[in-house]
């Protein structure tokens, strides 16, 4: 149990959480709801647990919530002309991995900051689907597509299959891979690492095209939901995606990564967020407690780890 | 401006760099930015023949007013190597609660709100980063959220507004007003770089926050307080908020939770376009003021051909990677000074991708 809350300090917040709410709601401990917060956990997770690799490499990527916008746009526009809908959503793939392309190569070839070059990308790409779009839905009604959210092969909902495949394989891939080693090692000491013969550039442009393609998976999980896209899906979600990483204990300034620790703090901000939900808490104090949340968590990290004043002004610059 | 533009180009303390003799690269972190912004500004006339009149001139500085504002607070905090995301949120939650306290007080009311509130935004984010030692990332993402929940607790009701019967009451006019046919907004910034140039250049604390910024263990050593540079520029920053915001919602006349859903990301992409380090320890005002007025004049120049606003993203990304290429290969490839290298460094590693 020690052992377990060490590697993952979230579960004990995420068994009061779930207490609390068993106590003060009816509906909470039913099965259908629970499914519901897994469902909507295992959403934020998958990218999530590409977002952790980045966050490992110290780097961020905020292009991910307008990723999510031109997967959606890709796939329902492509589906609307015509193209079989396995194809479409291969194509919304690709175009995520495009944007992650493109934003690993202005990050190592271009020496931008990754902050600054994927803010940049961030308004590129929404202008790119707002200007697809010219501003309207794309709505599609197409099975294939509904399957994706709506499915449920062996009874268990798609999205947390593809969530449990996603963080076993993050979790192959931090703890078991040269791979994994590679992008902790960038994370740790960049120049160390680029010293030592690590290929540095390709390493970080690697984690981008995940980064990228882990977002049109999420768009395309955002556009089976509402059976639409548009230029306007995954406003703000790229603070999403670093939210349920940095809850999940994986440090800003690099070099560690928890993919448990994503995996949970996934599914604490759901439980809350639900939990709030079904309080019939106003949107507004949503926003509120998910902001303190946050900082309590860190806060608490922070406390425990550095007894010591730590500079920690420059790690987030990365 | 004149005036700070020239004091400006006097060298720089030493301590925010390294090369100490002028040279092209340490003219361009300066003034790059501002040249191009003379470029745009000799190109503008001949693609948009409106953009001269003198009302969209003045509607462009109005317009860039709380922008510009807010960019210079966040010039000292990543001249400290931190920056705080919490901009956006403070700006809705200090519009929203000036509407209300002009409401209840009229303008006296109105504008000791703005400046109350924004600093206490300021100083609830230097106490959870100095007293909780939260990382400022986390700590001003977590209050983004926070600020924009109270304004939207505090506007439930429907967003705050300006009844149109104050139109003439002096608080309105603080948006409004023009001095000898300049909007008094730009004068506020105006005032506000003046004194920012001040304070960064001519002040202990000032080199303090850069020598902090440079390196914060060295800095240390040298008897300079982290918990205290943290507290001054966090605090900084929520009083231009409060400053801008003044500005701003007399200008706009309605704020509620949503106002200026992204706002961060503006200020701090002005900031570092100006050429202000990501990384700490070097900061230019003027850098941050052109690189303001330059979104600003682009922004207009777009709206004015009646560019969508979709495509008008895609250039002002487009134009903010070029910026940062342009220094980003600078950093990487030059020793200070030598631009030459930059370039042979370019024609060196565009050939990488083809050959890998």
């Amino acid at each position: 149990m020690t052992g377990l809350l060490r590697r993952a300090p979230l579960a004990l917040p995420l068994l009061g959480v779930a207490v609390a709410l068993a106590l003060t709601t009816d509906s909470f401990l039913t099965g259908g709801n629970l499914e519901n917060v897994l469902v909507a956990a295992a959403i934020v997770a998958i990218p999530g647990l590409a977002m952790t690799l980045c966050l490992a490499m110290g780097e961020f990527d905020l292009s991910i919530g307008s990723t999510v916008s031109l997967a959606g746009v890709v796939c329902c526009s492509a589906i609307i002309d015509g193209v079989p809908a396995p194809l479409a959503m291969l194509l919304a793939l690709a175009a995520g991995a495009l944007v992650g392309l493109a934003n690993g190569l202005v990050v190592t070839k271009l020496g931008v900051t990754p902050f600054i070059a994927t803010l940049a990308t961030l308004v590129i790409v929404r202008g790119l689907s707002l200007a697809y779009t010219d501003g309207h839905d794309q709505i599609v009604s197409s099975a294939t597509l509904k399957y994706l959210v709506g499915g449920r092969p062996l009874g268990v909902p798609m999205p947390i299959l593809l969530a449990v495949v996603a963080g076993a394989l993050a979790w192959w891939t931090v703890n078991r891979t040269r791979f994994g080693r590679w992008v902790c090692a960038v994370g740790s000491h960049r120049e160390a690492a680029r010293v030592s013969g690590l290929p540095v550039d390709r390493i970080r442009i690697a984690v981008y095209v995940l980064v990228g393609m882990s977002g049109g998976l999420w768009g395309l999980l955002i556009s089976s939901q509402l059976q639409k896209g548009n230029g306007q899906l995954g406003l703000g979600f790229e603070l999403d995606a670093i939210t349920v990483v940095v809850l999940g204990g994986t440090a800003l300034l690099g070099g560690r990564a928890s993919v448990l620790g994503t995996v949970l703090g996934a599914v604490l901000i759901e439980t809350i967020r639900n939990g709030l939900n079904l309080l019939n808490t106003p949107p507004a104090y949503q926003r509120i407690s998910v902001g303190l949340l946050l900082v309590t968590a860190l806060a608490l990290l922070a406390l425990r780890r550095t007894p010591a004043p730590a500079p920690a002004v420059r790690e987030v610059t990365a | 401006m004149t005036t700070t533009d020239t004091r400006t180009a006097a060298p720089e303390p030493v301590l925010a760099d390294r090369a100490e003799r002028p040279s092209l690269g340490r003219l361009w972190d300066t003034w790059g930015i501002t040249a191009i912004l003379l470029l745009l500004l000799a190109l503008t006339p001949l693609v948009a023949p409106g953009f001269l009149q003198l009302e969209n001139l003045q509607s462009v500085l109005r317009e860039s007013a709380y922008l510009g504002i807010v960019a210079a607070g966040m010039t000292f905090a990543i001249a400290a190597g931190a920056f705080d995301l919490s901009v956006g949120g403070q700006l809705a939650l200090v519009s929203v609660v000036t509407l209300l306290a002009y409401g209840a007080g009229g303008t006296p009311a109105a504008v000791g709100a703005a400046i109350a509130t924004g600093l206490a935004c300021g100083l609830v984010n230097a106490g959870l980063i100095t007293k909780l030692r939260v990382p400022p990332f986390v700590a001003t993402l977590g209050t983004l959220f926070v600020f924009r929940g109270v304004a939207y607790i505090l506007t439930q009701d429907g967003p705050q507004t300006l009844p149109y019967d104050q139109i003439g009451s002096p608080f309105v006019k603080i948006g409004g007003l023009n001095v000898a046919g300049v909007p008094l907004p730009f004068v506020i910034m105006l005032v506000v770089y003046a004194a920012a140039w001040v304070l960064l250049r001519r002040t202990a604390t000032g080199r303090r926050v850069l020598a902090y910024g440079s390196s914060p263990a060295a800095a240390r050593f040298c008897g300079i307080s982290a918990g205290r540079i943290q507290l001054f520029v966090f605090a900084l920053v929520g009083l231009s908020v409060g400053i801008a915001a003044l500005t701003y919602i007399t200008r706009v006349w309605t704020a509620d939770g949503s106002a200026q859903d992204g706002f961060e990301l503006k200020v701090i992409a002005a900031v570092v376009l100006g050429g202000t380090s990501l990384k700490g320890g070097k900061a230019t005002l003027i850098g941050t003021f052109s690189a303001v007025l330059l979104v600003s004049v682009l922004n207009d120049v777009l709206v004015g051909q009646g560019v969508p606003s979709a495509y008008q993203r895609i250039v002002l990304g487009c134009v903010l990677i070029v910026a940062l290429t342009v220094d980003g290969l600078r950093t990487r490839f030059a020793v200070p000074g030598s631009l030459r290298r930059a370039v042979a460094g370019l024609a060196g590693r565009s050939t990488d991708p083809d050959s890998a």
